[in-house]
């Protein structure tokens, strides 16, 4: 209780303190905390490694889109359905790619998850009526004062802090603790007489449903995305921020997109060599910091 | 409905088209046998998917390109440069960084050649520039063959006489030779082989010389026949990935046939798909994961 209120007294009031830019930046970084929790639902609690996790990302990303741009709803239904949207498209998206990708484990489970991916990156390019094709979907805006910074950004405050807050009930809970089990000793929970693979398509489900979501509130921030947001490449954010803050802690992740959107921005504004300057920050965190910033090494590698 | 059905499929009885495509294809998918099977052989012996491997392709490509503009300007030199240049590149990756990591969990490893891409993506921007270059084809082998009333570009069937002669002389290297011996039984059991005396230091070094070695060959080749820029990488490892993963990870004869495969469904599924051809590989790819997930010619776990 004694850290919630400084943290709560920070979070409310930094529209106060920062410019819109920055006001800006915070809100991708809501965004982006919320993706990188939950993906580490799965890395780190339930040790699977997701590599296609961007897909849930850009399906709830496009989901807010077109229910904002194609569905012919007044704008200000529209506006209010997109985080439901987004949560249920992502969840039966996950659940279908889910199905088949916990039959297999380890690096096959990254490479089905990678596969479905793909898939969808190819059809976010390709289905052009719908999508847009290339040129991604642009000018998505929330209507009345929510275009502004200023209230949008207590509108994700809004959304990400309760998501946050469902995500740890269900990693503290009798579900989480399975999973952790999962990811310790998958044969021996098996032998209990759990059903892995429900548990896993349960995590699986829920993480990605969390993913779409914060997809959707980023989608609104920016006004657009791309097809970009699905391909390959992108699948590797989560998984830097949450080994970068740290899989072994429930909020390490969140504080890992805090870091990683921030330098993104100070160093892209600096050079255009940004995926250079990652690529070294990757390597670095890799060899000497396996156990990321929030963590200190428990075990010796 | 049908009548489009039928429409789309009406080059099925040219003979000229199919003979066209199935060259095409099969040419296509000899430059990506050079290039997965150094990523198959890598996965076999180290256990790492090498994300980097298009990239060591693209400055393949780019040595290529700068050894036949501004060096000689000899084409047999630019192969031999380019596969030298990268067995070097290789080496010093393997022993410098991804030596570290073999005994990390999979999304270090993961993460770690995922930073190899943005670091060398970076670097072949600074190095080359950001433009497109091109080469043409060698004055000895342009023109066309006839053959059966048909004319076949020979720069086509040049490629596909190199990725034969590569096939053949990888298959006598690793059956034929005692460093082959070696190479299949760390596909095996790496400590077992270790424990028996053999330096798998250096042996995996090795590996991941001729892996980037075949890459380099393979960028070298591709050279004339497409853009040479910075984006290069990022679809060509995609591509190799699929073949990988269909043929059997660790399999170079896997390897060999997926690519023929891969080639020519995507030849193919261009004429019935115009647009759509890649979503037929990566639904192969999926198909493939689920039904045999070790893959095609692969040993499972």
């Amino acid at each position: 209780m004694t850290r919630l209120v400084p943290a709560a007294v920070l979070l409310l009031g930094l529209p106060f303190a920062l410019s819109d830019f920055w006001l800006f930046i915070a809100i991708e970084v809501l965004a982006f905390a919320l993706y990188a929790v939950s993906f580490n639902v799965l890395l780190g609690y339930g040790g699977m490694l997701s590599f296609g996790h961007a897909a849930f990302f850009g399906v709830g990303g496009y989901a807010a889109a077109i229910l904002l741009k194609r569905a012919g709803l007044p704008p200000m239904l529209a506006f209010a359905l997109v985080p439901v949207v987004a949560l249920v498209v992502s969840a039966l998206v996950a659940l279908l790619i889910g199905f088949f990708s916990v039959q297999r484990s380890g690096i096959y489970f990254a490479m089905l998850t990678f596969a479905f991916q793909m898939l969808l990156y190819t059809i976010a390019l390709k289905a052009t009526g719908i999508t847009g094709g290339d040129d991604g979907m642009t000018g998505l805006k929330p209507p009345g004062v929510l275009g502004r910074p200023f209230y949008y950004y207590y509108y994700a405050l809004a959304i990400v802090v309760p998501a946050l807050y469902v995500l740890y009930r269900l990693v503290s809970s009798p579900f989480g603790f399975t999973l952790r089990a999962l990811r310790a000793n998958p044969r021996r929970v098996q032998y209990i007489g759990v059903n892995v693979r429900a548990h896993q398509l349960a995590a699986f489900v829920v993480s990605g449903a969390f993913a779409g979501l914060a997809g959707g509130l980023f989608a609104l921030s920016t006004g657009n995305v791309f097809p970009g947001w699905l391909n390959w490449t992108a699948s590797a954010t989560p998984i830097v921020m949450a080994v970068l803050g740290g899989v072994h802690t429930f909020l390490g992740p969140a504080v890992g997109a805090a870091v990683y959107v921030v330098l993104e921005v100070l160093i892209s504004g600096k050079t255009e060599y940004w995926p250079l300057a990652m690529g070294v920050i990757i390597v670095v965190l890799v060899l000497l910091m396996p156990e990321g910033l929030s963590g200190f090494r428990r075990k010796p590698a | 409905m049908i009548d489009l059905v039928v429409q789309q499929f009406a080059w099925v009885q040219s003979p000229v088209v199919v003979a066209r495509q199935l060259l095409a294809g099969v040419s296509n998918g000899m430059l990506l046998f050079l290039i997965s099977a150094g990523l198959s052989l890598i996965f076999g012996v180290l256990r790492i998917i090498n994300f980097a491997h298009g990239a060591l392709f693209m400055f393949g490509a780019f040595i290529a390109v700068s050894m036949m503009t501004e060096g000689t300007g000899a084409f047999a030199a630019a192969l031999i440069g380019a596969a030298a240049g990268l067995a070097v590149l290789g080496a010093l990756l393997e022993a410098g960084l991804l030596r570290r990591i073999y005994h990390a969990q999979h999304e270090y490893q993961l993460l770690l050649t995922f930073a190899l891409v943005f670091i060398l993506g970076d670097v072949a921007k600074l190095i080359w520039g950001r433009e497109d270059h091109s080469v043409s084809v060698p004055s000895l082998l342009t023109g066309s063959a006839r053959a059966l009333g048909l004319t076949f570009p020979t720069y086509r069937l040049f490629l596909i006489g190199v990725g034969i002669v590569v096939a053949i002389a990888l298959w006598w290297v690793l059956h034929r030779t005692r460093w082959g011996v070696f190479v299949r039984a760390a596909t095996m059991d790496r400590g077992m082989l270790s424990a028996l005396g053999v330096n798998t230091r250096w042996l995996f070094t090795a590996v991941f010389a001729l892996g980037a070695a075949l890459a380099g060959l393979g960028g070298a080749l591709a050279a004339p026949i497409v853009a040479v820029g910075p984006g290069l990488h990022v679809q060509v490892i995609i591509d190799a990935f699929v073949v990988v993963v269909i043929g059997g990870m660790g399999s170079v004869l896997g390897a060999l046939v997926a690519s023929l495969l891969v080639g020519i469904v995507n030849a193919f599924g261009i004429l019935a798909i115009p647009g759509a051809a890649v979503v037929l590989t990566f639904a192969l790819m999926a198909v493939v994961l689920i039904v045999r997930p070790h893959g095609l010619f692969g040993t499972p776990e």
